[in-house]
């Protein structure tokens, strides 16, 4: 490595701090909205297509949801203007802690380790109503 | 060693200036580009850093394909038209068969899986490079070439010429090109589909210049109108750090080596969502689960014959 080289990457370096100004000003992220019941349903239908939704309940701020999927709990996590999708058993997902009004779900992979979502409770609120579940 | 001609070096002015342009025209509501601003910087730092790991890593593999040629077969001359003809029909399908491997075993794919990690499409999308591309040994794959007798350098050229290529080609803003045109070379919608992650637009469109290579090795898969491309892997990524875009799936491999040893040639040679107890998704699952859902689609798709129909299902 030489003198060029450096120089080159840190000028390679001011032209991708540039690139990304732009791109903030340009403000062209995909339009979003915060995620509603039925919006949620559509995503967790185009992520685990054929599975029947036993609940579904919606973060306090729209940026996430989770679902109960039978044994499975199903969530979702706003990623920038897009979403990821994670599922993993239903009771490792009620084991998550919960602190200031946020459930932090462990999933247990290295793409996305855990999912924090704003919730009023946890358990879930009505998780008793839910089909599957027997009242405590 | 080094070459004197490096076609990616020469055109990276061109990149930013496209990028630019791309961006204002969007903006502007001119073309269709949508860009987020920490999957910009993602991209483009990725881009960056993939220049320095080459610079690391090129030596060695230059100096390789300069032993293996010093065995060559054949003499070809750097100046002869048909040389030029026949590296870059070789080259291109060294390409090809690098990219399939690249998305249908987990090792290779640990390298590449950084270039699909953007749900967008743009052309800073076409930056996202690999950091790992030398550990993968991919490059391997090239040294036939100079083995047959192609100056190491002619090679270098041509495959950085073939990087140049691919870049035009991650956009959103061009919707079709002649039919000619999209009969013979990648274009930017072959392209998009092989980034969605649709389970009927997995593991395909592995082309670098020309389509040609997967029309006849049963992979080719058109875009179709009725279903819009959704960009990105199987498992999207949680956030934006760069590190874990480069390195999440190798850490996977080795935390899932760690939990089950004894299924470490599966762990690394599987093809990407493979797992002991088959409690993970491939590609060939998510596809077959897909055409079970939808036979009408999935008969009226374009028919392609029986070959290894994996990956994309990164963990
Ligand atoms: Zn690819
Ligand atoms: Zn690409």
């Amino acid at each position: 490595m030489n003198t060029a080289f450096f120089i080159q990457t840190a000028a390679s370096g001011v032209a991708i701090a540039l690139l990304v100004a732009l791109a903030a000003w340009a403000k062209i992220a995909r339009p979003g909205s915060p995620l509603t019941d039925a919006y949620a349903r559509a995503l967790f239908a185009q992520e685990f297509p054929g599975r029947i939704l036993d609940g579904v309940w919606i973060a306090g701020d729209g940026a996430g949801a989770v679902a109960k999927s039978g044994g499975l709990a199903l969530v979702l996590c706003q990623v920038g203007d897009a979403y990821m999708a994670r599922q993993l058993p239903w009771a490792q997902a009620l084991a998550a802690s919960f602190r200031d009004g946020r459930v932090r779900i462990d999933l247990a992979d290295a793409g996305a380790p855990c999912a924090t979502l704003v919730m009023p409770a946890w358990p879930p609120q009505g998780l008793e109503k839910v089909r599957g579940v027997r009242a405590a | 060693m080094s070459i004197a001609f490096e076609p990616v070096k020469l055109a990276t002015p061109f990149f930013i200036a496209t990028v630019i342009l791309e961006i204002v025209l969007a903006r502007a509501g001119k073309i269709r580009a949508h860009y987020e601003t920490r999957d910009t910087a993602v991209s483009l730092g990725m881009g960056l850093g993939s220049q320095v790991a080459g610079v690391l890593t090129a030596g060695a593999s230059f100096a390789a394909a300069v032993w293996v040629y010093q065995y060559r077969l054949f003499a070809i001359p750097m100046t002869a038209v048909w040389a030029w003809v026949a590296l870059f029909l070789l080259e291109d399908m060294t390409y090809y068969w690098f990219h399939r491997i690249s998305h249908e075993r987990r090792f290779w794919w640990a390298s590449h899986v950084n270039h699909h990690t953007s749900q967008h499409y743009n052309l800073s999308t076409a930056l996202r490079q690999t950091w790992t591309g030398g550990l993968a040994g991919t490059w391997l794959l090239w040294l036939p070439l100079s083995f047959l007798g192609f100056p190491p350098a002619m090679v270098a050229i041509q495959k950085g010429l073939s990087l140049v290529y691919q870049y035009w080609i991650h956009t959103e803003a061009i919707r079709r090109m002649p039919a000619w045109f999209e009969a013979v070379f990648n274009t930017p919608s072959h392209h998009r589909v092989h980034h969605a992650r649709n389970p009927r637009y997995l593991d395909r469109n592995y082309a670098g210049i020309l389509i040609v290579w997967d029309r006849l090795f049963g992979t080719f898969q058109p875009e179709l109108d009725e279903e819009a491309c959704r960009y990105g892997i199987v498992r999207n990524l949680g956030g934006f750090n760069i590190f874990r875009v480069a390195f999440h799936e190798w850490i996977g491999i080795v935390q899932d080596i760690l939990r089950q040893p004894r299924h470490t040639l599966g762990w690394l040679f599987g093809p990407p969502g493979w797992s002991p107890d088959g409690s993970r998704d491939t590609s060939a699952r998510l596809k077959a689960q897909w055409a079970a859902a939808n036979p009408a689609a999935a008969e009226a798709s374009v028919p392609t014959p029986a070959a290894p129909q994996e990956s994309r299902a990164g963990t």
